[in-house]
């Protein structure tokens, strides 16, 4: 089918087709992407500065992810230029030169996705939030399994009409030797009975096919059992009715409980989505999961390794800053000495300003983020920034393996100072003295949180926080248009030599429509940017 | 947009010397958001600098939509649209002013608590 006004243009409205077309879906995308300017603008002005969830700028974003925005922007800008300039090339009947700039343009469609991918990569692995019980947040980054809940295993109590029970999942090493005891229904003498049972489990594989074949035998006497009930409440009723006497029936008894005792203790690190919220009981003797097993022991070393990089104190009332738990979390009094030095210097800056207009410094800027959120590990640019974008860079994409090698390592137990080994300290001490971890050279030594601290942490993601799903949700939107713009200027490229030879100009149109398009994805980007990044 | 190549050619210099001007004007919004001393207002990121900073985007964005996208001579059809679209666009960004005066009432006032908090001595 012919499609009319593809390369002259329609006399009404003065447009080819398509060209009218590309601008109303324009608009309807400037709807979408205002909707969602909107929403943020309208999150960021109600954020009440240290009464609301702080708002997370001046940690990260204030920082390294700048430096990949920046120059993310200047690839998409770059791109504009090239894909006019491609569209130039057919107007001027230069297939060679208007592939090169198309296959420039994708190239750097290509280097924003994947500078993009580095930066989620980053957030959603490298940095994590730490909430403390004072509504502390330490910023930095979880160097262990955190999600797993560590714990030492000597029995396992669990019902065999249930679902497998999850720990034997979570087992570290090798399977113990187990004895599983339980009971079941059993014809001794010709009378039907509950008896004990006992088997010896020395693999997950025994274990499953004990548990499948004990579980099956349970329902059958379940089913055996409420047969008989049935039966007896029948045998009542006839009873009743031609009044004789009766005996009220038992109801069905079945006791599905098994324990599994262990020979030596096994180590667990189960999963927490797999414990139920009051994982452990207040001894820390036993642990239960969320099918209902639970397992006796005792709790393993369950702190959080933890890289902190920044202290925000937004939600913490100035005259409890002071004594704030996280002092005693952190341990090392540098960090204190470099938070409240850094602090020093943002609230002379602040003081300065209002002093020069004679006023008071206002109260929200004293709870704010500029004087509440400091590095803990000197000056706030002791690293020049391209050296941080590497480092970053290296993180999010990586590269380099070891990731703390670079780090001075200072293990400090919390109130557990009987345990600790001596030697290990100082062994701590002399690597953070190697790389220099009591400076201002941004090196970070790393803490032991107790869990019993912490109301609640979690990565750089989009779950737990307004800011990150606002971020994650535009940003990949925008990401998915600059796919969706590289794959149509790519088929142009790569399919339109034919269309060329044929007839240059209806390329060319087709190419500014996708150019148009191209250009609004910059477009979008020039305000996200900002708004994401620095504002 | 002039279509005669020859006329095309004449604005090869035109998009080049608006590439380099973004490019300018992405360095300066960087510089605003980190160089300290190009921190307007108060210090931190406050509404002066915010201003700022979009009035650069605004400009970005302009140069984008006028030179490379041709909004500067385009067909008045298109323009009769984007009137919608911009009418509709400040509908949206009012909203976040509507909102302003149907504030979510609280049982207590918030910031006299925390002022109370902060005068209160240790």
């Amino acid at each position: 089918m012919e499609i009319p006004y593809e390369v002259a243009p329609r006399r009404d409205t003065g447009l080819f087709n398509s060209k009218l077309g590309i601008w109303l879906f324009l608009a309807s995308e400037v709807m979408l992407f205002g909707g969602l300017f909107s929403a943020y603008i309208f999150l960021r002005v109600g954020v009440i500065e240290g009464v609301d969830a702080p708002w997370p700028w001046g940690i990260n974003v204030h920082k390294t992810f700048v430096v990949l925005g920046f120059v993310n922007t200047l690839v998409l800008i770059i791109s504009s230029v090239f894909v006019v300039f491609g569209w130039i090339a057919l107007k001027e009947r230069n297939w060679g030169r208007f592939q090169m700039f198309m296959y420039l343009t994708v190239a750097c469609a290509a280097i924003f996705m994947a500078l993009k991918t580095v930066e989620y990569r980053s957030k959603l692995t490298q940095h994590h939030d730490i909430k403390l019980l004072d509504n502390s947040v330490l910023e930095g980054k979880i160097l262990d399994k955190t999600f797993d809940v560590p714990f030492e295993g000597n029995s396992v109590e669990f019902n065999l009409a249930g679902s497998a029970p999850g720990f034997i999942h979570d087992i570290e090493g090798e399977f113990p030797v187990m004895k599983a005891t339980w009971k079941e229904y059993a014809t001794v003498d010709g009378e039907r009975k509950i008896v004990d049972k006992e088997a010896e489990i020395r693999s997950a594989k025994e274990f499953k096919s004990w548990f499948v074949r004990a579980r099956t035998k349970a329902t059958s006497d379940l089913i055996a059992e409420r047969k008989r009930y049935r039966s007896e409440v029948a045998a009542k009723n006839k009873a009743l009715y031609k009044e004789e006497e009766f005996t009220n029936p038992k109801g069905p008894v079945v006791d599905t409980k098994a324990i599994l005792t262990a020979e030596s203790a096994f180590q667990l690190h189960s999963r927490r989505r797999q414990v139920s919220p009051i994982e452990r009981s207040d001894k820390g003797d036993s642990m239960t999961y969320l099918d209902g097993s639970t397992v006796k022991g005792t709790a393993g070393d369950d702190r959080i390794k933890f890289e902190p990089h920044y202290l925000d104190m937004q939600l913490v009332p100035i005259h409890k800053q002071k004594d704030s738990m996280v002092w005693d979390v952190l341990g090392d009094s540098h960090m204190k000495d470099a938070w409240y030095e850094n602090r020093e210097v943002a609230y002379e800056h602040m003081e300065e300003y209002y002093e020069g207009r004679k006023k008071e410094i206002p109260e929200s800027m004293l709870r704010g983020y500029y004087i509440n959120i400091q590095s803990l590990h000197g000056k706030e640019h002791a690293k020049p920034f391209w050296q941080e974008f590497f480092d970053e860079f290296k993180a999010g994409a990586g590269i380099g393996g070891g990731d703390h090698s670079d780090h001075a390592e200072h293990s400090h137990d919390q109130g557990d100072h009987e345990h600790h080994d001596d030697h290990a300290e100082e062994e701590a001490h002399a690597a953070a003295d190697d790389h220099g971890a009591h400076n201002d050279h941004g090196a970070h030594s790393v803490v032991m949180i107790p869990r019993d601290k912490i109301k609640f942490f979690n990565s750089h993601g989009p779950r737990n926080n307004n800011y990150y799903a606002i971020y994650f949700t535009m940003t990949a939107l925008h990401g998915l248009h600059v796919i969706g713009g590289a794959l149509v200027l790519l088929y142009f490229v790569v399919f339109g030599k034919p269309l060329f030879l044929r007839n240059p100009e209806h390329l060319a149109n087709r190419v500014e429509v996708g150019g148009l398009f191209w250009h609004f994805v910059d477009l979008i980007w020039i305000f996200l940017f900002p708004l994401m990044y620095l504002l | 947009m002039a279509d005669s190549p020859e006329e095309i050619a004449k604005h090869k210099k035109l998009y080049a010397a608006i590439g380099i001007w973004l490019l300018v004007f992405s360095c300066v919004a960087l510089a605003l958001g980190k160089i300290t001393w190009l921190d307007f207002g108060p210090p931190g990121a406050t509404w002066e600098d915010i201003l700022i900073g979009l009035s650069v985007s605004v400009v970005k964005a302009s140069l984008v939509a006028l030179i490379f996208m041709h909004l500067n001579h385009e067909k008045g059809l298109i323009y009769k649209t984007l009137l919608f679209t911009f009418l509709f666009f400040l509908g949206l960004m009012s909203l976040t002013l509507f909102a302003l005066a149907d504030p979510i009432r609280e049982s207590f006032d918030t910031l006299n608590t925390v002022k109370g908090m902060l005068n209160r001595p240790n």
